[in-house]
């Protein structure tokens, strides 16, 4: 994300102007716009002109247009993010209060004016414009008879693809068909593979499997036979893991793995699997000290136990002014005190996770039993 | 005799008792009005039950009393199903008299739901009144029930059950669609549920006792390396299976391949996969004959990574051998917690129902056939197998040698065995088994472990073991869950041909009219008229095993039912469950740790086919994985429709 202009006072009004390089960025984008503040971008729009004749005439008209927003929408599969809201500003074309949707755009400047920009939003900021290197790693996740390819990213993981055979075992005469129903399925991983896979953006290419599949053999010799160049220059970046089997929540174990972790320790996504691995071993050593729900946070926070904090950028988004305003100060109380607060991005597979556990859970200072008893 | 020690809780024991006892009393526990022995109770004769209040009339009224409903309002209802219905009135086993008022009062709103009010009385009535002798077992009308239960996914299933019965041949049979989600079929494609009681054919009853041996499926599980491919060589060679060319052969290219030690095992592992690295990778089929059984010998990877294939071969089995290598640090390395496998698999094998266990204690040779070693391993292995529900006395301990052939088929000849080993070898412990009841009277089910498509003739076949019922070349048979409608064209047991296949038989069942897409290891073949539910979001009642992570709401699991597998989210954590008395101690408690055991409900990523427990044992077992080790075993308690 390139920021071309901020003007901003902290925990005040602003405005910033910004350009969304990659995807990422509009995931950014996305957690930073919420209903109530106002975005101004260059769009089109259709607009009814009387023609002499009398009948009406729809012409498109690109015009600067700056809305109040009302609702935003990311979309997952086709990466775009739409603001809708009603027009703030005199145009010649749009009425002020009539309705528009903008669609934010890659390489598109567009200025966001907030009324409070709060300490979690500039750290979105930040982190936005950050030009650290991006996690971007490629894993095939496989197991007999099926695999997908995710490309695991600064804040969010995508699933490119997703392959499932059935592959008969091997009874006696009947072993030459499973020779054969394998080698179909790799030849499919191996062209969803070379379709998705872009060496230049990705830094690193895992294929994790439990026993042993032999993909990566394949891979190789196939490469070799069909010249396939992409694959034979980067042959020293593919890395093999072992997981317990091919389906999408072993995503875990891959990041776990110590020769994946030694590539992307710097990043986002292995210190938000490292944070949730540490409250899951607390939650089966000693449950007193692990609690999650928003209610025992709270009352945890209260007595001031806190000391690690994980929470979903979910929760913040969603939620209204109140309810934001009380996370970021907790956030902020917990960072304050000594603890340490980490935001899950919900794209990814470990934010995933917490979501499903309420989205909030805190590592405490020191065990608190009667949490047992209070209702979640 | 009592049981001395009871630490652990019974998988097996536990789940059997609840459902026998509890249907009657507990309001809660829905699904299984239907005790599973019939209680032959007379109906007073000479009254009907009004079906909307369930007052008692006399027989000579046509109209109930008190809320004037007509006993027999549509009088060209009658001539169908007459006589059906009689046999399903007789299985209204259930002894209270309230349980009958109770799903009267519930199927009433039922029918009010339905629209289908005067029918339903009407069938009702009717069958209360011509009472005749039951002409089938009411075993299989109650289990048919059970089915029908499931089929409409409804939650007071036990009125539906009694709906089902009464409504018979109707035209209301066609307005009640199962509400199952299945992979590619719409509501309306599903065949309608038949409401007659499952009346097994003659063919499908065993012939006079003695005349065919029983089949007994029996797993061979043990640590990784530990000799069951080796053992099951040997005994396939040993009884003849083999032919000493055969022997010869293996022995030759084991020995090229640089792996004369596997040669017995290469008769199991037949891919070159396996053999080059000297493991077993999915389950080996193999049959030979002992003089009181036909044995299937199901031999599983012993290796971590691929428990899933051994869970696939367990569920088809009605006993196990537990192979211990007795050698100095490999038998500590299996047993360890955490890395070696013996302790899981017998966890596995008993949650699966097996209760017969043999241990053969293998490679005695290596320890000079000591006695100590022997009784080490005895004691620590025995306190570990009680604890996980098996019984002193269906255990049976053997040591022998794979190798030297000690102690197989024959007494073995080495002195120093004999010094102080006296009990049976192995193959009169495995005639010593009792043999497993079969589920012959119930609709064909048969989980499908594995489809091969024959390269020459194009023919798609499934291989499985059939949980219950019968088949015969020309029985029609249902794919689910995709719904695919074929016919038997041959049946093959042991690669010969086969007229009848019961349940109990590991067959391999020729189709014909069935797409190869449209079948896969995980589906089940059943009857056409008693379609197996599907579901994608179930109610389980589990145990934690120990040595694993805890569950909290949303961990994601790995769920194994008969042989499909599905990756699975844990939604709601209902209650923890008190392990001594099975009743319900704490609601919604915040995670679940090892040696618990609770009810959960979870939510799966596609639809398995799975019936509940008490309905039908092999498509209602489960086990939970999770990151490479096995977290939770349990069985079905509920399908919740969404």
């Amino acid at each position: 994300m390139k920021i071309v202009r901020r003007d901003l006072v902290r925990d005040g009004p602003g405005s910033v102007k910004m350009v969304p390089v990659d995807s990422d960025d509009l995931w950014f984008a996305y957690n930073l716009i919420a209903p109530g503040d106002s975005v101004m971008a260059v769009t089109v729009r259709k607009v009814l002109r009387e023609a002499a004749s009398g009948g009406r005439d729809a012409e498109r008209v690109k015009l600067k247009l700056e809305i109040k927003v009302e609702a935003v929408d990311y979309d997952k599969v086709g990466t775009v993010l739409r603001i809708r809201g009603k027009n703030v500003l005199e145009n010649e074309h749009v009425k002020i209060g009539a309705f528009h949707t903008l669609e934010i755009e890659l390489q598109r400047p567009f200025v966001l004016r907030k009324g409070v920009w709060d300490s979690l939003a500039l750290d979105v900021l930040h982190q936005a414009s950050d030009p650290g290197a991006s996690a971007d790693l490629a894993v095939v996740l496989m197991q007999e008879g099926l695999a997908h390819i995710l490309l695991v990213g600064r804040s969010m993981t995508t699933t490119r693809a997703r392959i499932e055979t059935s592959i008969p075992r091997k009874h006696g005469p009947a072993i030459a068909g499973y020779d054969s129903a394998l080698n179909k399925f790799f030849e499919n991983v191996l062209q969803a593979f070379l379709k998705h896979i872009d060496f230049s953006v990705v830094r690193c290419a895992v294929i994790a499997s439990p026993g042993f599949t032999k993909f990566h053999r394949h891979l190789l010799l196939e490469a070799e036979r069909r010249q396939l160049r992409p694959i034979i220059e980067n042959k020293s970046r593919i890395i093999l893991v072992h997981t317990s089997s091919g389906y999408k929540h072993s995503l875990r174990e891959v990041l776990d793995a110590p020769n994946v972790m030694n590539m992307i320790k710097d990043t986002k996504a292995a210190q938000e699997v490292r944070a949730l691995k540490d409250f899951f071993d607390m939650l089966s050593n000693d449950p007193d000290r692990a609690c999650y729900g928003p209610k025992h946070v709270e009352v945890a926070h209260e007595r001031l136990a806190i000391q690690t904090l994980l929470i979903t950028d979910d929760l913040f988004r969603n939620a209204d002014v109140e309810t934001r305003k009380k996370y970021v100060n907790l956030v902020e109380s917990v960072k304050g005190s000594g603890g340490t607060a980490h935001i899950f991005s919900s794209m990814h597979i470990s934010g995933e996770q917490l979501a499903q556990l309420t989205g909030i859970a805190a590592v405490l200072r020191f065990p608190l039993p009667d949490l047992e008893d209070i209702e979640m | 005799m009592p049981r001395k020690v009871f630490d652990g809780v019974d998988y097996d024991d536990g789940y059997d008792d609840d459902y026998d006892y509890d249907d009657l009393d507990d309001a809660d526990y829905y699904g299984k009005a239907q005790p599973s022995e019939p209680v032959k109770e007379t109906i007073k004769r000479g009254t009907w039950s009004c079906p909307i209040c369930t007052y008692d009339n006399d027989e000579s009224m046509t109209a109930c009393d008190i809320c004037g409903v007509f006993r027999n309002p549509l009088p060209h209802m009658n001539n169908n199903h007459d006589k059906k219905t009689a046999t399903a009135k007789t299985s209204d086993s259930s002894s209270a008299k309230t349980q009958w008022s109770k799903t009267n009062n519930v199927e009433d709103n039922n029918h009010v739901k339905d629209g289908v009010l005067r029918l339903q009385a009407n069938n009702k009535a009717s069958a209360s009144s011509s009472i005749s002798k039951e002409s089938i077992p009411s075993m299989e009308s109650s289990s048919k029930l059970s089915t029908g239960n499931e089929q409409l996914g409804d939650q007071v299933s036990g009125a539906s059950s009694r709906r089902n019965r009464m409504g018979e041949g109707t035209p209301s049979v066609e307005e009640i669609r199962p509400q199952s989600h299945n992979r590619g079929m719409s509501k309306s494609d599903l065949p309608s549920k038949s409401r007659a009681p499952y009346k097994p054919e003659k063919w499908m009853l065993p012939e006079k006792e003695g005349s065919d041996l029983n089949q007994l499926n029996l797993a061979i599980v043990g640590h990784v390396d530990s000799g069951k491919s080796t053992l099951s060589g040997r005994l396939l060679h040993l009884l003849g299976r083999i032919s000493q060319k055969q022997m010869h052969k293996y022995e030759k290219e084991a020995k090229i391949q640089g792996k004369g030690s596997f040669a017995y095992a290469w008769a199991l592992d037949e891919s070159p996969e396996e053999r080059e690295r000297g493991i077993t990778m999915t389950v080996g089929v193999a049959y030979f004959d002992t003089k009181n059984y036909h044995v299937v010998v199901l031999d599983s990877p012993g290796h971590k990574d691929f428990i899933p294939n051994m869970i696939s071969g367990a569920t088809q089995a009605d006993a196990a051998i537990l192979v211990i290598d007795a050698s100095i640090g490999s038998f500590e390395a299996g047993v360890d917690p955490t890395k070696g496998q013996t302790r899981e698999h017998a966890q596995l094998i008993r949650s699966f129902g097996v209760d017969q266990l043999i241990v053969a204690i293998n490679k005695m040779d290596v320890v000079e056939y000591s006695k100590e070693r022997y009784d080490t391993i005895k004691q620590k292995l025995g306190a570990f197998l009680r604890l996980c529900g098996f019984k002193d006395l269906s255990v049976l301990w053997i040591p022998l040698s794979a190798m030297e052939n000690q102690n197989l088929v024959s007494a073995s000849s080495d002195a120093r065995l004999r010094s102080w080993y006296q009990g049976p070898h192995l193959l009169d412990a495995i005639d010593s088994l009792q043999p497993p009841t079969r589920d012959i009277s119930k609709p064909v089910v048969m989980p499908v472990c594995d489809v091969v498509k024959s390269q020459s003739t194009g023919q798609v076949s499934a291989i499985g073991k059939l949980a219950s019922g019968a088949l015969r070349s020309g029985s029609k048979v249902l794919v689910m869950p995709s719904g695919d409608v074929g016919t038997v064209r041959s049946l093959e047991r042991d690669s010969r041909p086969c007229t009848v296949a019961r349940a109990g038989d590991n067959v391999s069942v020729v189709l014909h009219g069935v797409e190869e897409t449209n079948i896969m290891s995980g589906d089940v073949l059943c009857h056409p008229e008693f379609p197996v539910p599907t579901a994608k979001h179930v109610e389980l009642k589990v145990l934690v095993l120990d040595g694993s992570a805890p569950i909290v709401i949303g961990s994601q699991l790995e769920f194994h039912v008969h042989h499909a597998k599905e990756a699975a989210r844990v939604v709601k954590i209902i209650s923890l469950l008190d392990p001594k008395t099975g009743k319900a101690s704490k609601k919604t408690p915040r995670c679940l740790v090892a040696k618990q055991s609770a009810i959960l409900e979870v939510v799966l990523n596609g639809s398995v086919c799975a019936e509940e427990y008490s309905n039908c044992k092999a498509l209602g077992r489960v086990s939970l994985r999770s990151l490479g080790r096995t977290v939770a075993v349990g069985v079905i308690t509920r399908l919740i429709e969404d």
